[in-house]
């Protein structure tokens, strides 16, 4: 018994620490047009719907992608700089993926905070249930029953 | 008893926050307002650099000391074709005033040729600013034409006026912002 428990803790911690591992690797240095690529795909295209600069073959879409490309080749910015570049000419609707800060912010700390809210009221809710669990009836309730049979007869 | 008031407290922070967004939604007035918004109102204009169609060099930063109007323009798009007498009309004004603005055309996702023959048959004999990989659509943020920017001597941007011009509206904003500027 101790000695599956060890091999079940043991997969457990690989499993963890890979996850780790490949969390946190860079994968090595991009090349231009993989920081092209990643840049354009989180960007939205100001004339389309739900396509990013990436995909779209639109005007403006077009002209992103040539930006990027150009400030990518001059190696000034890094890829943040230039999506704030373009965030700055475009506006916030731009980017696909919201930033972590101001109002944006909201995106992702609502769905958690519902998340734990959600658990927090599921957990009381199951406690309360375990504690409902039947009593044994006091003598005031069996002389409240024994009456009511009485009256009946 | 303790989650009956609960649900009641959560549904009735539920039901305040709906019924203010359909307030909001109902209060809210639209935008009417003629100046598009833009980061860059207020800030240094782009510094953008190309050539005319007639090979000339176009340098915006060297056009400080005069108003600048920059008319986003593609040959097809039809607001574009709807405005632009208003834009011959707008440069003959400016003709005769003596601290009159530039007006300059940049051609969005447009040819050359298509834009010289447009210009020759509808009038219009300010220069035509090429922008082949889309550089100064994206420095100014334009997604879709026409637009219309003014710059002023001091080479900030002033307005941003998105789709089609109406009637005296060019000039009367070029007309109000002259009016109120000290260098």
């Amino acid at each position: 018994m101790k000695t599956r428990k060890s091999i079940w803790l043991a997969m457990f911690l690989l499993v963890a620490v890979l996850l780790v591992f490949g969390a946190s690797r860079t994968g090595g240095p991009k090349t231009q047009q993989d920081r092209i690529d990643s840049i354009t795909s989180v960007l939205a295209c100001p004339t389309c719907s739900g396509e990013s600069v990436f995909v779209s073959r639109a005007a403006a879409a077009e002209s992103i992608r040539a930006e990027v490309a150009r400030q990518v080749a001059a190696g000034l910015r890094s890829d943040e700089q230039i999506m704030s570049y373009i965030e700055q000419r475009f506006g916030g609707q731009v980017l696909l993926v919201p930033r972590a800060t101001g109002v944006d912010s909201l995106v992702w700390a609502l769905p958690v905070a519902a998340l734990v809210f959600s658990m927090f009221l599921l957990v009381s809710a199951f406690v309360k249930w375990r504690g409902n669990k039947p009593t044994s009836p006091t003598s005031q309730d069996e002389q409240i029953v024994a009456r009511a049979l009485n009256e009946r007869i | 008893m303790k989650s009956k008031n609960l649900v009641k407290i959560i549904s009735t922070i539920v039901g305040i926050v709906i019924a203010l967004f359909f307030v909001v939604l109902v209060v809210a007035d639209p935008d009417q307002d003629i100046v598009a918004k833009s980061p860059l109102l207020g800030q240094p204009a782009p510094a953008i650099a190309s050539e005319t169609i007639d090979g000339e060099q176009f340098v915006l930063e060297r056009r400080k000391g005069s108003w600048v109007v920059l008319n986003f323009f593609n040959s097809t798009c039809v607001p574009c074709i709807n405005e632009h007498s208003l834009l011959v009309d707008f440069a003959k004004t400016e003709a005769i005033n003596q601290n009159a603005a530039e007006i300059y055309t940049i051609i969005n996702d447009d040819s050359s040729d298509a834009v010289r023959e447009f210009f020759v048959k509808n009038g219009g004999d300010w220069p035509k600013v090429k922008d082949d990989n889309g550089a100064i659509a994206v420095a100014f943020g334009v997604a879709r034409v026409p637009e219309t920017w003014i710059i002023d001597p001091n080479g900030m941007v002033r307005l941003r006026i998105t789709g089609e011009l109406s009637p005296g509206l060019l000039s009367e904003q070029v007309n109000l912002l002259r009016d109120g500027f000290t260098s």
